[in-house]
């Protein structure tokens, strides 16, 4: 059997990829390349993903979306402000959608499935958050809003294991965690280092300052214990349920992560604006960095340059060293999103990355491992 | 058509202030450490006089007047810490710039693009520390330039 690659990359669309989700068995892949229409793809027998259904009902370009695997339902949110939930219909084989009535005045940002699919939160420029589930006598979803105290644009979010709760990150350089215990579905909460006491819907548990950065990527670790964000100001931040006050901070010296994905308990990978997805230590001390994961193609030899050469070229271009045109870096662009795919012994083992040159990559964790001495997940 | 059209007066008004949505930052500090900056100025000038440059840099670069309220105050701390830049030959700044903490290189940067917005005419001797400041730092200092929105 030959050996993985550590990445393999395929390029869906020319543009930017705002967002993309996998089905339960990862043979398809919904995508949405900053236009109104989301692609549903099939995977063939090459392992890559190739046109299934496009769907069509959004106004505006698709800012997000999002797979409930156990349910197989789909749903987009978009800047026309409203959000669709898509389920497949066997008989026809075709996308049903169903409007979503989300109440806000602004482009919707992001969307997420809550972790026992009954529900879903959509962020919003509108300064708000709408968490929405569906009302069966009605026939439709409708939505609740959490307002206070969100001051600016919602960037992203992210559901607690526990399925009431749920972080917020925003462009008011804040990382939040509200209850999302709704009454209309019956929930009963239970009580954890997050929620002290039973607290109704809406109710602000945590609030950090995020240093100046806006806050492009929050997500609960998969215990729920640990919270990690990543902010516009290069920080990658991390926050211990059992101590509240101690937020730990990684001033890094990349350009600004958008991402991130939590590995294990101990570890997560954060990805962006440097174009590789790079791997973060997290334990009781804080945050350390691990390594970065594009594990760079090897140089071609350049050997010993001839003095003559060495010269004309410290000639041409003004300098001794060249750091050449060539990309070094799977991605071309910035990366906007990570998704687990597989996971074995509670370790991710495959995720896959999407950004803004409209490349899908799927990375395997072992490979990388053995690719990169002494790395660890 | 009517003399209104041709006013251009409408331009300078801010829309910003008509609309209620607008994020406000929060509540700037308080308006104190003056007395501190003052101090520290002297202090600096003593160091410099005894050539003691690195140890003035670190000096100049502690606890600055983020966000005050009094603009001379931060422009005071800029000048002690532009007096401290310039004391240095540019042999010794990369062994300075290495010396500094995390934190502190940060800020340094941080008065490196006020130096390049305030006065421009140093901006040459102000560029050789920006080359040693990023070979420290990396893109991340100069991104946290970017998005301070208190100012220093």
């Amino acid at each position: 059997m030959p050996q993985q690659k550590p990445q393999s990359a395929q390029q869906l669309f020319y543009e930017p990829i705002s967002g993309h989700a996998f089905n339960a068995d990862l043979t398809q892949i919904v995508v949405s390349n900053s236009t109104p229409h989301t692609h549903v793809m099939k995977r063939g027998a090459d392992g890559k993903y190739t046109e299934g259904h496009v769907l069509e009902q959004h106004l505006e370009r698709v800012t997000s979306v999002d797979w409930a695997p156990t349910s197989n339902r789909i749903v987009t949110c978009a800047g026309d402000r409203n959000a669709y939930v898509w389920n497949f219909e066997q008989e026809s084989g075709t996308w049903i959608p169903c409007l979503v009535l989300l109440r806000i005045n602004r482009a919707a940002t992001t969307v997420r499935w809550s972790p026992a699919e009954d529900r879903f939160a959509v962020g919003s420029g509108a300064r708000l958050l709408s968490v929405c589930y569906f009302d069966p006598e009605n026939n439709w979803w409708v939505s609740k809003h959490i307002k206070k105290p969100i001051r600016s644009t919602i960037l992203s979010v992210d559901w607690h294991p526990s399925n009431h709760l749920i972080a917020v990150g925003s462009c008011d350089f804040k990382c939040r965690v509200f209850s999302a215990a709704l009454k209309e579905m019956s929930d009963k909460p239970q009580t954890s280092l997050w929620m002290p006491k039973l607290s109704k819907f809406g109710t602000l548990l945590a609030e950090f300052d995020s240093n100046n950065g806006w806050v492009h990527g929050v997500k609960f670790s998969p215990s729920g214990n640990l919270l990690a964000w990543v902010a516009h100001d290069s920080s990658v931040n991390l926050v211990n349920s059992n101590s509240l006050e101690k937020v730990h901070t990684v001033l890094t010296s990349n350009l600004p992560y958008m991402c991130l994905l939590w590995l294990s308990e101990g570890s997560f990978v954060t990805a962006g604006h440097n174009m590789s997805p790079d791997l973060y230590y997290a334990s009781e001390d804080g945050v350390t960095f691990g390594a970065k994961l594009d594990v760079k193609k090897e140089k071609a030899a350049s050997g010993n340059m001839s003095a003559m050469a060495r010269f004309q070229k410290l000639d041409v271009q003004g300098k001794a060293e060249t750091e050449g045109t060539t990309l070094e870096t799977t991605h071309a662009n910035c990366i906007t999103e990570i998704r687990a795919m597989e996971s074995a012994n509670n370790k991710v083992t495959k995720f896959s990355t999407s950004g803004k040159d409209g490349k899908v990559v799927i990375w395997d964790t072992e490979s990388i491992c053995s690719a990169i001495a002494g790395l660890k997940i | 058509m009517s003399k209104a059209t041709n006013s251009t007066e409408f331009r300078t008004v801010d829309v910003d202030a008509y609309d209620e949505d607008n994020y406000e930052d929060d509540a700037r500090e308080a308006n104190s450490g003056s007395q501190e900056v003052t101090e520290r100025a002297g202090e600096v000038k003593k160091l410099l006089n005894l050539t003691k440059n690195t140890d003035a840099l670190k000096l100049a670069l502690q606890n600055p007047p983020i966000g005050h309220q009094d603009a001379s105050v931060k422009e005071q701390n800029y000048e002690t810490v532009l007096s401290v830049l310039k004391a240095f030959r540019t042999p010794e700044i990369e062994a300075a710039v290495g010396d500094l903490s995390d934190g502190d290189v940060d800020v340094l940067m941080k008065y490196l693009y006020k130096g390049f917005s305030c006065s421009p005419d140093k901006a040459a001797a102000l560029l050789l520390w920006h080359e040693k400041v990023v070979k420290r730092g990396g893109v991340g200092c100069v991104i946290r330039v970017m998005v301070d929105r208190k100012g220093i």
